[in-house]
């Protein structure tokens, strides 16, 4: 094969306009990619044994919720995974009651029935001295649709308005 | 049309064609229209000829988007419902109102929600500006679904036409994104609440999901970031993306011949021996092949794809017949977005709150259907295998139904399968919009609305 000058700037041009195409959709990943503005810190929670068994609390600065269930906190995101409502704590039903698609959780953040792929997502939880600290950067993915470790049974009426 | 199109007149020719100076003095009018600065804008005598008719459509930069004569069927409302012209009025009037709402608008989640209040408020005719672009904006998505339907219908996505189906359906996916983007700005519960919904659907596509859903709001949720790119997006990039799609979509249409023939196989071959045709086209093909036709601009070799040729000249001079029409046509479109703007407000609840999801929020219409199905079935499916699986097979449809037959006892299996897909997504939509309250409960909307547009 012989590369006489046509066949070289032949190539020479589409190499160098492939170049250009390559660069210019990196320069528009770096520029349009995400960035971590939410990217988690630590809020430190309190002492855990204010937190009572079968109550939610809203923690407004890491959007998320810290439940007691049956004696173990979870940390739980507000964020519904499955379309990204916030779930707010139903009180009467001691469960989690999406507004948006009827998505419904216990109060560990399973799930209970509605179009949701998965239990509510959470943070890790930590106690540091005698106070509770969650980490918002370590997300837990929430637990499957299948897994049953808390109680799912409503304890009175559903939130919902009804149709 | 196999006569040879007249060319450009010479300076001479054009004082011929001047009408015979009628007798007496000449209204100002007249002398206006002789004068030289008014010939040097208009180059042609306004004759009421053929001829001049003609001159008028090749002298005339505008007119370029319309061929010089039409078939005379084009002229019928029911030969396309003007579905197409009446969705690029409507992108006109959306462009001429999304300026005057660019004036007065700041994209900032601070200043966004106030600015909508002052204008509904404190500027002229501010909120009658803001219904009439947001009704035009649902108009239009519904016009360019129409538009779809109808094309397919009439089979109007054969040959010649395939790449123009394909076209088309990047014009639709761009006027969603329009819509989609649009309904953030208003930075109220409404808009935060079906955007949020709305790009969480995002977050189902296997693999990249979450990835294009970050890229697209730019961080974990929606924020000030995400605002910025969605005005950006709605006001720059997919304005000029629509432009060059839409332009390069009209000159197919005027390239294809603006027409297809009913009841032929293939777009153009009624005339060209149908029963051959039924069984292979490439008779038509066969025919005008190695054909050449004279041209304004001189002999060019004819396009065989987009050939056509009728023993019966059928056509008409689109300057008046077909102008006139659209004429019409734009100025209901424009009367009727008037009204909806004049007598429906848009709607704009309280400001952007992500601590608090109103009862029940629902993605915008048109993709509320979609949200119908996520919450019968399973995500992967209901919310990618089967949307993408009925997008990718819209968009490349001419190349996948390989039927060359446009009347409907023909092509049995491509309408009944799209009639059922059309159904299912019409249903899904009635029942997300209309019959779902808090809790995704199903409701009755004659008892209590949870529309909001």
């Amino acid at each position: 094969m012989v590369i006489n000058r046509r066949y070289f700037l032949r190539r020479a041009w589409k190499a160098c306009t492939a170049f250009l195409g390559g660069a210019a959709v990196w320069t528009s990943w770096e520029m349009l990619k995400a960035r971590d503005v939410a990217a988690g810190g630590k809020i430190t929670l309190g002492n855990p044994v204010d937190y009572k068994d079968g109550t939610a609390t809203y923690v407004r600065e890491g959007r998320l919720w810290v439940v007691n269930a049956g004696g173990h906190l979870r940390a739980l995101s507000q964020k519904c995974p499955h379309l990204g409502c916030r779930v707010p704590f139903c009180d009467s039903s001691g469960r989690f009651e999406c507004p948006c698609h009827g998505s419904v959780f216990n109060i560990g953040g399973e799930y209970i029935q509605g179009p949701t792929p998965r239990g509510m997502d959470g943070y890790a939880l930590s106690v540091e001295g005698d106070a509770l600290v969650v980490d918002t950067g370590s997300v837990i993915t929430g637990p499957e649709n299948s897994v049953q470790n808390f109680d799912s049974t409503a304890k009175g009426p559903s939130c919902a308005a009804g149709g | 049309m196999t006569e040879l199109l007249p060319s450009e007149p010479d300076a001479e020719e054009r004082d011929a064609l001047q009408p015979a100076a009628t007798p007496g003095p000449r209204s100002r009018r007249d002398r206006i229209r002789q004068g030289e600065a008014w010939r040097s804008v208009f180059r042609h005598p306004n004759l009421d000829t053929p001829r001049g008719r003609a001159l008028q459509s090749f002298s005339n930069v505008f007119l370029h988007v319309y061929p010089v004569k039409v078939p005379a069927r084009v002229l019928r409302m029911r030969y396309s419902f003007r579905l197409g012209f009446i969705a690029t009025v409507l992108f006109s009037i959306l462009v001429s109102t999304g300026v005057y709402l660019m004036f007065f608008y700041t994209p900032s989640v601070t200043s966004a929600y106030g600015d909508m209040q002052k204008l509904r408020t404190g500027v002229g005719f501010g909120q009658l500006m803001r219904n009439v672009h947001r009704w035009s904006a649902h108009l239009m998505v519904l016009v360019v679904v129409l538009h779809l339907i109808r094309v397919f219908y009439a089979g109007a996505y054969k040959r010649p036409r395939q790449f123009n189906w394909v076209l088309g359906m990047g014009l639709f996916a761009i006027t969603l994104g329009f819509s989609f983007t649009g309904y953030l700005l208003p930075w109220d519960q409404l808009s935060y609440w079906a955007v949020t919904v709305g790009t969480n659907l995002v977050n189902y596509v296997p693999f990249i999901g979450t990835l294009l859903r970050d890229l697209l709001i730019g961080g974990e949720q929606i924020g000030q970031i995400t605002l910025l790119r969605f005005y950006a997006l709605h006001v720059a990039v997919l304005p000029v993306a629509l432009c060059v799609l839409l332009m390069v979509h009209i000159w197919r249409v005027r390239k294809d011949g603006f027409a297809v023939h009913r009841g032929g196989v293939g777009a153009f071959a009624a005339t060209d021996a149908p029963a051959n045709a039924t069984s292979s086209p490439e008779p038509v093909m066969a025919l005008t092949k190695d054909h050449t036709r004279s041209r304004l601009l001189g002999v060019v070799d004819r396009e065989v794809e987009t050939a056509e040729e009728r023993p019966v000249d059928d056509t008409v001079f689109t300057w008046p017949h077909m102008l006139v029409r659209h004429v019409v046509v734009a100025l209901g479109t424009a009367a009727v977005v008037i009204a909806l703007g004049v007598a429906f407000a848009a709607p704009l609840r309280g400001v952007a709150n992500p601590d608090s999801t109103p009862e029940p929020a629902k993605a915008p219409w048109y993709f509320v259907g979609l949200q119908e199905m996520l919450s019968h079935f399973d995500p992967l499916v209901a919310g990618i295998l089967l949307p993408a699986g009925v997008l990718l097979v819209l968009t490349f449809l001419p190349y996948i139904d390989r039927n060359p037959a446009t009347e409907a006892r023909n092509r049995k299996v491509a309408i009944v399968a799209f009639s059922i897909i059309l159904i299912i997504a019409v249903v899904a939509t009635v029942v997300g919009l209309a019959f779902r309250g808090p809790g995704w409960k199903f409701i009755t909307p004659w008892n209590h609305s949870y529309i909001e547009m």
